[in-house]
This record gives structure tokens, sequence and C-alpha cells, in this order.
């Protein structure tokens, strides 16, 4: 097993579109990243879906993203600018893409400041020939791939405790704190920062701040910084099948004003096929036959699982 | 009208009641199972050697956490546990912040969190931020036989209020303390966690190993609660730290 990780590795190196397949088995045919051009607003409301005992909306399960990777922030279907292998299909006219993550402002940019933009760039124009270690994408390393990249990277599944929301992505884990105690001290910097939530009606609203800001928003190279707050409100659909991941990112250092980004998300159940990115689980063992999606653990470093566009194996 | 529903109140809570007197009191789930949800970690020094050891540079001296004090290893493991106490301070997985595997996670100095459900426990471990489902919903290990995960498949079942797991499919990757002990994939762990009283957990692993051990083996550490005011889990991505310096967020004139 740890043999064929590592041979899948290197193949992954020396292919980037295995690369979307990092840590599982290669779906047949391509890892099939969801393409829908759509986000379909959800209103903030009621929830009139089914509840935990402790009295929260019961969305536990497993979650992924309905539009594409994090290949491009803002042009999320637009693969990667300058990408010198050639495109699995012809590239579109704009309109026919989904639209931009960036819901707010309009024009949907991220409203740098010029110099954040210059840096943003320059990220950019590397990507694909990483001549310095810092161009490397530090997901591509095994890091955590952080708030909020982590919402457009394979499936993830939410487990929901009294005072605790659980996400466990495919790079690093969150555990959101409902109980009201207080932020980390402010020198503390974390690559999934320090969450705060709260529900209202069909609404998580997160309060997210001790961003270490090293992660990367996407392979276009957007950031913002350490002193970022970012509050996320997780819309669900009453329906149970839907939810929008809604954030405003505030931080004057970066930005000339808050912006505000959206990405859709729809559920995986035992009804769906495991397809190694959006749904990467397991049928249970089970005694009786019923269908029980499982989840297995993700490990990334140790089964010299970095990938794509020249990552390290070894650092 | 009351007093019939606080008699009806009382019928219902009586059983439950005398059920729980002849333990400790101790925190349950609503379906009655205890319930491990917090944040623990143990003050032994198992971490350090599970062996009784004298105290020595990279160790605190320690009586050991092993019942009959020595690990049963066969003649061609010894040899290599004795390399990889030599090599310890190269050659051990955590240096490198690879999750540490289980038993190891269970003791090794940092807190980890258990949040539990009537499926499954999860258990986060702060270093390196590993997770670990210890399922409780009657499961069975999987019947594909090649997985070899850092922290085994855990299956759980209750025997009263002791939470039995059977944990198996290990790489063999990982070592069971920084003082070079280690295993096979062959490896088999039967863990027993039993709360002592609400704050403190009797934590028992027997460790099977036909490749490695003569015999299987049991190890056991107390667990204890952090009851420190607003205590929370401060992730520990520490296999990031190698490459971290090459990610300064970029700043403004």
């Amino acid at each position: 097993m740890t043999t064929m990780l590592r041979s899948f590795a290197l193949l992954a190196l020396i292919s980037t579109p295995l690369a979307y397949a990092q840590q599982s088995a290669p779906a047949v045919g391509g890892a099939g990243i969801q393409r829908e051009t759509k986000i379909v607003p959800i209103a903030s409301g009621r929830w009139t879906g089914p509840r935990l005992p402790d009295g929260q909306p019961d969305v536990q399960g497993h979650w992924s993203n309905t539009i594409a990777n994090h290949n491009n922030w803002t042009d999320p279907q637009g693969g990667i600018p300058g990408d010198p292998s050639p495109r699995a299909r012809p590239l579109g006219p704009r309109d026919q893409r989904a639209p931009s993550r960036v819901s707010d402002p309009p024009d949907g940019e991220l409203p740098f400041q010029p110099w954040a933009r210059t840096q943003q760039q320059e990220f950019l124009e590397y990507f694909h020939n990483p001549v310095k270690e810092q161009y490397i994408e530090p997901l591509a390393r095994c890091a955590p791939a952080g708030v909020p990249k982590s919402f457009t990277w394979h499936g993830y599944e939410i487990r929901q405790y009294p005072n605790y929301v659980l996400i466990l992505f495919n790079s690093g884990t969150r555990i959101i704190h409902l109980d009201g105690k207080p932020h980390l001290p402010d020198g503390i910097k974390l690559w999934n920062a320090d969450s705060r939530g709260r529900w209202e009606g069909n609404t998580l609203i997160v309060d997210v701040t001790n961003n270490n800001a090293k992660a990367r928003l996407a392979r276009t190279g957007e950031f913002f910084s350490e002193n970022a707050r970012i509050e996320e409100r997780y819309v669900f659909d009453n329906n149970g099948q839907r939810y929008n991941y809604v954030a405003t990112i505030t931080d004057p250092a970066v930005f000339t004003r808050p912006w505000t980004t959206t990405i859709p998300a729809r559920r995986y159940s035992e009804k769906d096929t495991p397809d190694g990115w959006h749904f990467e689980t397991a049928l249970a063992n089970t005694t009786d036959g019923r269908p029980l999606t499982e989840r297995y653990e993700r490990i990334c470093v140790e089964n010299n699982g970095p990938f794509g566009n020249v990552a390290v194996l070894s650092k | 009208m009351r007093a019939i529903q606080f008699l009806a109140a009382l019928a219902v809570s009586l059983p439950m009641a005398f059920a729980q007197a002849a333990g400790p009191k101790i925190p349950r789930l609503a379906n009655g199972k205890p319930d491990f949800s917090g944040i623990w970690q143990t003050t032994s020094a198992a971490e350090y050697d599970l062996e009784p050891h004298s105290g020595r540079a990279d160790a605190p001296p320690g009586a050991g956490v092993v019942a009959g004090n020595v690990i049963p290893y066969l003649p061609e493991a010894l040899e290599q546990r004795k390399k990889n106490f030599a090599a310890r301070g190269e050659l051990d997985p955590r240096l490198k912040c690879w999750t540490l595997g289980t038993p190891r996670g269970i003791y090794y100095p940092e807190p980890f969190q258990i949040f539990q459900r009537d499926r499954d426990l999860t258990v986060v471990f702060q270093f390196g931020q590993s997770v670990r489902t210890i399922h409780t919903n009657g499961t069975l290990h999987p019947q594909v036989t090649d997985n070899e995960f850092w922290l085994g498949d855990s299956r759980g079942h209750w025997e009263g209020d002791t939470l039995v797991v059977d944990v198996r499919d290990f790489t063999e990757e990982t070592w069971l303390d920084r003082s070079g002990n280690f295993h096979s994939t062959q490896l088999h762990v039967v863990e027993r966690w039993k709360f002592l009283d609400e704050n403190t957990i009797d934590y028992q692993a027997t460790i099977e190993d036909p490749k490695v051990f003569s015999r299987p083996w049991t190890l056991g550490v107390i667990l204890h609660r952090h009851r420190e005011k607003n205590f929370q889990l401060i992730e520990n991505y520490c296999f990031t730290l190698g490459y971290d310096k090459y990610y300064p967020v970029p700043k403004g004139e």
C-alpha cells in the first residue's frame, strides 16, 4: 500500500491532471470535478429541517463544492492562467462558466490595494515555473488548505456535537467552538485559524481570527494578511441537500474594502458513488447489509502525498 | 397533578440511578453509555520509554507502563529495537511530526480531544492534528485486508461501562514510543477505556504482533481531563515547520 501510494505520488508529480486524486484511488476517467455553472442563492431564515438533541440544525454528513476546484478563485472553471499543459476542453465564453467566487464587489474581483495585486500576480506568474520555494503552493506540500480554500478542495465531512461543529477536510481539520469562549490570543497564528460560531435559524455564523494567512486562496495566488477577520455564514437549504458558504473578509492592510465570497456546496450520501474527489468514502462493513458511508483517515505527508507542479516530496 | 408527574419521573429515573450506583458518577450520553467527550492527556512518562528506565539526556525517568515491565520481543525483533534505540535521535517518526499511531498518540504528551456520538468517537490529536474515528455502531473491520492505516481501523463495543476497541490494519511505519519500540503491519491492539471518576480515564492497550512479540502484552496509562478555563486544542501541524519559512505573508510598504 505504501509503495503503491509512493508510486502514485510520483505519477502525480509528472501528470498534473492526476494530482486531483491525491491520497485516493484515481476515479476511472479522471476525477470528475463538478462543473455546475450557476450559484443558486439560499436565503437566511428559519430552519425547518431535522435538529440534533441540543437544538442545532442537523447538517452532518459529506459535502463538496459544486463548481470547480482551487485552480482559479475568480474564474473557477477558467483553469490556471499561463498553464503550459493543453486544456482538456476549449475555454468557451466567460458567461458560460461559473461566476467568480467573489460575490461582492459586483465585478467579481478582489479589491486588492495596488501593492497586493502585484504580489498576487507575481505568485501566479511563477506558479508554473516556481523558481523560488515561495511559489510552490503550500497545499502541494501537504499543508492544510486553510480558510476559505478548504471549501474548494475535495469533499469534506461535517460532524456535530454539543458546543462544536467539526469539519474534516481532505487536508486539515477545523474545530468550530459554539460555546462562546473567547478567541485565542492574537499572537497565535494557525493554518486553519480560530473559529467561534453560533446558529441563527438555518445559518451557522462563524467568526474566524488567528489565521496564519500562508495558505493562499487558490493557485491564482490571492491572499490576505494575518490580521484578516472573516465572518463565515454557512446558509443551509431546508431540503438538507445544499448550502452556500458566504464569507466576508475584512483586512484593511490588503484590501480597499471588505469583500465577500460565495462557494456553493451539495450533500453527498449513500445514493452517490464514491468518486475519489468530492466523495472520498467507503461503505462500512455492516452485518445487516444496510449501506453506511464512512470515512478513512486522511494522511498526506507520511504517505508521500505531496503532489503536482514541482512539489517537493521530502520537505 | 404535579405530584403524579413527579412520581412518574421518579419511576423512569430510578432504574438508571440504581444501575449507576455501583460505579463512580460519570458523564453519560443520552443512550446511557459513558461519555468520554473532553480534552485528555497523560502525565506519565510512557512516551519516552514504555519500559522502566532511569533518567537520561532525552527522557525523564519512568517506572514503565508495561504489565510485567518487559516487552516480550522475539530475538530478531529485539535486535531491531536495540538499533532503533541507538538511532532514536534520527529515526523516530515523531521528529518529522508524522502521525503517531495507536496507541502512541494516546500517551504522547500533548492533549487530544474526544468528540462522541452514538455511532462513533472522533479523536483529534493536537500533535499533527491527526483524526482517528472509533466506530461504535456495530460495523466490522473492512473486508479489504491490505489497508495500512497510520492510526489503524478502530471498531469499538461496550462491555458494561468499558469501551473495548479492536484496532487492526496498520502501517509498520509508526513507533510505540520515542525509545524505538516498534511493531509490524501485523499489529493488533485491543484498547479498554474506562472512567475511574468523571475526570479520569483508565486506559489499557493489549498489544499483539506475531512478527515482533512472542506473546500479547499490556500497557496502561491514566488520562486526565483538561479543566483549565477555556482550554482548547491549538492546532499543531508541525510537519509544516520545515517549509513554513518560505511563506511569509506579503506586506505592503
